[in-house]
Formats: structure tokens, C-alpha cells, sequence
């Protein structure tokens, strides 16, 4: 199902967010460089934000894994899509690095991950998971939240860059919505993209 | 294959979609979409659109419309499930079209003139005509991703992100019908 990001997409996709920090070298005036501190600090908010999230999806995906709940080709295409995941939280992480944020932490338990879950009102539960199924009903509820929030994130951020990242971000996700609803429910395609507009859940 | 573009065969379709426009350069973008209603900050509050954004709204425009007349070629060539899917991404590619037309309203720019035909190429089966949607679905992501760092204000890269979004969906499942990896890359560029 494809290959995992190769290191040169990923160094890419580095030295891209990574230019959010040199444009201040380019001010010329305090009021623009508070302009740009703040918006520099936004960005490395909802980026935070973001990363914290995705650590969360990927303790998911890995926790499912870990389990061997999944089997045959449905845990084939899991496989593939947490290696996406992976890449979404290294992306964001070397992003917040550039931007001078703190790193978030993920879930450091199943407990913990579950409160999360509750959180942001995501149905299932890891902890509670009773077979493959159940696995890729949360997993397509986490999905839903994740398109949620990188469509909120065109709102939030300002650097064309972060902007992009979150976009290509957005689409992957809404792709894992698509593969993950298409192995729970084989054949119906069209029910698999029921929305013009994908604005995820929040 | 030439197309003729269909889109007026489709108007009645566009009524009420995606954007209500309420005077001059300000929209409300009422998103019709997602697993959720669309969040309240981009349902309700006015968006003013900027003109200089006109030309980015009409290149994406040109892109939709040449989808649609792909779509509404192709879909007599495929069957089942799949024919079935592609209808359905005929209409949300026109939901789409019907968005941008409202955002080029909303800026007080006029959209481009409907081209009289599209060179689509000769597909005669249905891979080929799998194989050319997904190309073109591909052209449309690449030019969103393009354009949603240059747009202004945040709801207008957040609906136009949900287009993009949506669009990436119609590639995987293109790609699903085509029996390849519906999912290739972490990261959706429209040049994976």
C-alpha cells in the first residue's frame, strides 16, 4: 500500500516548516518584529496543539497494532496509515522546534489516551476495544477529529509554510477516513465520501 | 475525447450550495459538509473576500469545470459500485464549482467564460477513464495547496481546504477502483 516516507520527503518536509524562523531577519522595524513574535507564537501554538493531537492518534494506531486485533488486509492498510501518522508528528515536531515551542507529550498510558479520547468526544475507547471492528470504528471517529483539526488550523495559522503542511496533512487524513470506512464497510464507495465539504469533526 | 462542458446542463443542481451571498464582497460560508455541522465561527460570521484573491478562485474554477465534463464524459464508460461513486463526485465536484463561484461573486470579480470544450484525451475503457479523473482530481490538489497559503481571510482557506480535502477522497477511491494503494503518501501534494 505505497512506501513509507522516504528521509529525503521527510528532510523536505523539515527545511520547509523549518523556514517559519528566518523571516525575522527580514524586519525592519520593532513594531513589525512584535507583529511577527506574535504571530511566530501562534503558530507555534496551534502547531503544539496539532502535534499534541497527532502523538495521540499515533499512540492509537500503535496500540491497536501492539494488539493484533487487526489481521489479513485490514491490518495491512493500518500498517500503512500509522506510518503516515508517524510522519504527520515528525513533520509537526520538527515544525514547532523551528517556531522555538515546547514539545507536547503524548498519552503515556492506555488510561491516559482514553481520557483524551473522552476529551475530544471521540466514540471508543482503547481500552475497551472488543475486536477489529470496534478498532477501526475508533479509528475512523479519531480520523474525522483529525481532519477536524487541520480545518480549524486554516483559521488559526499564518505562515504560508504551516499553512501548506497543514493542508497536505488535512488531505492524508481525509484519505485515512476514506481507506478506514471502505475496510469497515467493503463495496460502498459512495458512502465512503458523503460530504462536498470535509470539515471533520470538532 | 472533446467535451463539451455540461455544467449548464447541471444549473438547476448549484441552487443553494455552499455559499449564500449577502451584498458586496462578504459571504457567508455555509460549508455543507464533514461529520459534524460546520463550526460555528465560519457558519455565521460574514467573510469578506478579497478581490485580489479572484484570479486564484477562477484557475481553480477552470480546473472544477474541466473535472466535471471529465466525469460526466467518463461515467457512461464505467459500471456498478464505481459508476455509482462517480456520480456522486460529479456533484460534489459541482458543489465545488458552485463554492468558488460564490467566493468570485462574493469578491465582486466576474468568472471566467465556460470554456466551449476540454481536450480530454481518448479513453476507451474503464481504467482509462479511472486513470484520467484521477489525474485531473490530482491537478486540482496540487493547485489548492498552491493557493491556500496565498488565500485570505482563514474561513476562505478553511472552505477551500474542505474542497481539497474532499477531493483527496475522490483519489483514493479512483485509486482503490484502479487497484492501487488508495492512501500512497503521508502527505497529499496532488503529485503523489
Amino acid at each position: 500500500m505505497g512506501s513509507d516516507p522516504s528521509r529525503r520527503e521527510l528532510l523536505r518536509r523539515a527545511i520547509t516548516a523549518g523556514a517559519v524562523g528566518v523571516a525575522g531577519s527580514a524586519l525592519r522595524s520593532p513594531a513589525r518584529a512584535l507583529g511577527a513574535a506574535s504571530a511566530s507564537s501562534s503558530d507555534a501554538a496551534e502547531v503544539g496543539r496539532l502535534l499534541r493531537f497527532e502523538l495521540l492518534v499515533g499512540f492509537v494506531y500503535q496500540h491497536v497494532l501492539a494488539s493484533s486485533i487487526l489481521s489479513g488486509d485490514a491490518r495491512k492498510a493500518v500498517e500503512q496509515l500509522g506510518v503516515q501518522e508517524r510522519a504527520h508528528v515528525s513533520a509537526l515536531s520538527v515544525a514547532l522546534d523551528r517556531l522555538g515551542g515546547t514539545p507536547p507529550a503524548g498519552p503515556a498510558n492506555i488510561a491516559a489516551a482514553d481520557k483524551d479520547l473522552a476529551g475530544r468526544r471521540v466514540s471508543g475507547r482503547l481500552g475497551q476495544l472488543r475486536g477489529g471492528r470496534d478498532a477501526l470504528r475508533l479509528l475512523l471517529a479519531l480520523e474525522h477529529v483529525a481532519e477536524g483539526a487541520y480545518y480549524g488550523s486554516m483559521t488559526a495559522l499564518g505562515d504560508p509554510k504551516l499553512l501548506r503542511l497543514s493542508a497536505e496533512i488535512m488531505g492524508s487524513e481525509a484519505q485515512h477516513v476514506t481507506v478506514i470506512f471502505v475496510l469497515l464497510h467493503p463495496g460502498e464507495l459512495t458512502q465512503a465520501v458523503p460530504y462536498a465539504f470535509v470539515q471533520g469533526r470538532r | 475525447m472533446v467535451i463539451e462542458d455540461a455544467c449548464g446542463s447541471r444549473r438547476a443542481l448549484l441552487g443553494g450550495v455552499g455559499v449564500t451571498v449577502a451584498g458586496g464582497a462578504v459571504v457567508l460560508l455555509t460549508g455543507c459538509g464533514g461529520s459534524s455541522p460546520a463550526p460555528a465561527a465560519v457558519k455565521t460570521v460574514p467573510v469578506r473576500v478579497r478581490q485580489i484573491d479572484v484570479g486564484i478562485f477562477n484557475r481553480s474554477l477552470h480546473l472544477e469545470r474541466r473535472s466535471i465534463a471529465a466525469y460526466t464524459a467518463g461515467i457512461p464508460l464505467l459500471t456498478g459500485s464505481v459508476a455509482k461513486a462517480a456520480e456522486q463526485f460529479l456533484s460534489q465536484e459541482l458543489a465545488h464549482a458552485g463554492e468558488l463561484l460564490g467566493l468570485i461573486h462574493a469578491a465582486g470579480g466576474t468568472p471566467i467564460p465556460r470554456a466551449p470544450s476540454y481536450e480530454l484525451g481518448h479513453p476507451r475503457t474503464a481504467a482509462q477513464v479511472l486513470s484520467l479523473l484521477e489525474q485531473l482530481e490530482n491537478q486540482q490538489l496540487a493547485a489548492y495547496l498552491d493557493a491556500i497559503p496565498r488565500l485570505s481571510p482563514g474561513p476562505v482557506r478553511a472552505s477551500v481546504a474542505s474542497i481539497l480535502a474532499n477531493d483527496a477522497q475522490h483519489v483514493s477511491i479512483l485509486r482503490m477502483a484502479l487497484g492501487s494503494s488508495p492512501a500512497s503518501a503521508a502527505f497529499v501534494t496532488g503529485r503523489n
